[in-house]
């Protein structure tokens, strides 16, 4: 993948912008199960942060909270300053998520698809962004190739390529290398690279711990959802972690 | 409102591209109101009735399709996370369900297109009467029915009893708009010219609550 445009003025840093992500006593109860419990958290702009945990442990919950799409039980949730209220959809401007699954549509092209989203987001030239985002994924040539033709690999990229078609602030990328080849993670992890270096936040929920570790600068471990590790990601090793997420 | 209104154009102009490349839903939906107006013309052994029981007949057919036209539009966002895309745009839910209502009420007209001449044919039904009146009682029936089911497909869809859960929610619901369309286009087809006001009333009260309660529920039922 080569290097994603991302639109002038929206790179910040943490010592001029509030944090991109707080929040307060966050908790999610679903039947009356608690999901997540008590989640304080203070993401600075730019910093890019691993969220690692069992299966069931609530990563994706909360990055769906942190994303808008569903609403905490309980507790506080601001975004770059600004409190989230019941519906967000102020706040989902700055946001971008990559999830479990590709969320385009399959009939459409990957173009379509791109263009479709662009509008809805409501930037100024959503077809000249999309050819941007598809040469900057390597799909330029399959630009109109209807999405249930591509492979799981391309279908990733073009979902990476939805995710950042406003140019946001905030990534939340939801364990994007399910079911990838090796060359594709590798690219992956690189365009996620260039996105933190180009100054957006990154969250990334994985069940690799070394990679996550690799490529983060702080690592957020959660437990039945609870943060029980909250560190630089220098300062950790998977041992450590995996202790941690098996611990009853 | 002008942003809202382009965006839930946009929505709905999305799903007739992708109805007019896969057809899946118009097809089904098509044989299916086909098949009803067929298999219940021939058990009423051909007699021409031409009243309320031949307007029930085509009732029934649009009921059936409607359903499954309600339910596949909804697929298609349940497929491969789509909504959640939607979920994350910058736009109120509102805006959604309007887009989707609109692209349900343009295949539910569709369908109606070809539902209609069938029953004509079996049923013997003049529409050379009273055409416009025809055509005002369906699109605000049409409307009112994809209001409701528009909305309760979105319910539906994120529960594991979708088959016929939707049927089951939504025939009751829609039962004062069918009589009442019922009365008014049975009267149209025997030629009977005196206005029935309070079935008419029933229609507009039925479309503008629906309309309302669904616009503002949507936000409510709807999940990621």
């Amino acid at each position: 993948m080569s290097t994603v445009a991302t639109q002038p003025g929206t790179a910040s840093t943490a010592s001029q912008t509030p944090a991109a992500v707080q929040t307060i006593a966050l908790q999610k109860r679903i039947d009356d199960r608690p999901i997540l419990r008590d989640i304080n958290l203070t993401v600075a702009s730019g910093q890019y942060v691993a969220l690692l945990g069992a299966n069931g442990a609530g990563k994706s919950t909360l990055l769906k909270i942190l994303a808008t799409l569903i609403p905490p039980s309980d507790g506080r949730l601001t975004l770059f300053g600004e409190t989230v209220g019941w519906d967000g959809w102020a706040a989902r401007r700055r946001i971008g998520l990559i999830g479990h699954q590709s969320m385009l549509y399959r009939d459409l092209s990957a173009l379509e698809n791109l263009i479709f989203f662009g509008k809805l987001y409501g930037i100024a030239s959503p077809a000249a962004r999309a050819v941007t985002l598809l040469k900057a994924v390597d799909l330029f040539d399959r630009a109109d190739d209807p999405v249930k033709s591509l492979s799981r690999g391309m279908m990733q990229r073009v979902a990476i390529a939805r995710a950042l078609v406003h140019d946001p602030e905030l990534l939340l990328a939801d364990e994007p290398f399910d079911g990838l080849d090796a060359p594709s993670c590798r690219a992956l992890e690189k365009l996620l690279a260039q996105l933190h270096q180009a100054g957006k936040t990154v969250i990334l929920a994985n069940h690799d711990i070394d990679q996550s570790l690799r490529l983060s600068q702080r690592a957020v471990v959660l437990r039945k959802g609870r943060v029980v590790i909250d560190q630089p990601s220098q300062e950790l090793t998977p041992p450590a972690i995996l202790r941690e997420m098996e611990r009853a | 409102m002008i942003r809202a209104a382009k965006q839930s154009l946009l929505i709905a102009a999305k799903d007739l591209r992708i109805e007019s490349r896969s057809r899946q839903t118009i097809s089904l939906v098509v044989v299916l109101g086909i098949l009803v107006v067929t298999v219940l013309g021939l058990g009423l052994g051909g007699q021409r009735p031409g009243g309320p029981a031949a307007t029930a007949v085509l009732w029934v057919a649009y009921l059936f399709s409607g359903v499954l036209c309600f339910e596949k539009t909804m697929a298609v966002e349940r497929q491969d996370g789509a909504l959640a895309g939607l979920l994350l745009a910058p736009l109120d839910r509102g805006v959604i369900y309007l887009g989707k209502l609109l692209s349900n009420v343009v295949l539910m007209f569709a369908v109606a297109g070809v539902i209609t001449p069938v029953g004509i044919l079996f049923f013997g039904f003049d529409l050379s009467k009273a055409p416009l009146g025809f055509f005002a009682i369906m699109g605000m029936s049409m409307l009112g029915f994809a209001a409701v089911g528009t909305l309760f497909a979105a319910m539906v869809s994120s529960s594991r009893l979708q088959g016929g859960l939707l049927a089951m929610v939504v025939f009751p619901i829609t039962l004062p708009l069918v009589i009442a369309s019922t009365q008014l286009t049975s009267r149209l087809y025997q030629g009977d010219e005196t206005w029935n006001g309070s079935a008419f009333a029933v229609l507009v009260a039925f479309d503008a609550i629906f309309l309302v309660v669904s616009w503002l529920a949507f936000e409510w039922v709807i999940e990621p």
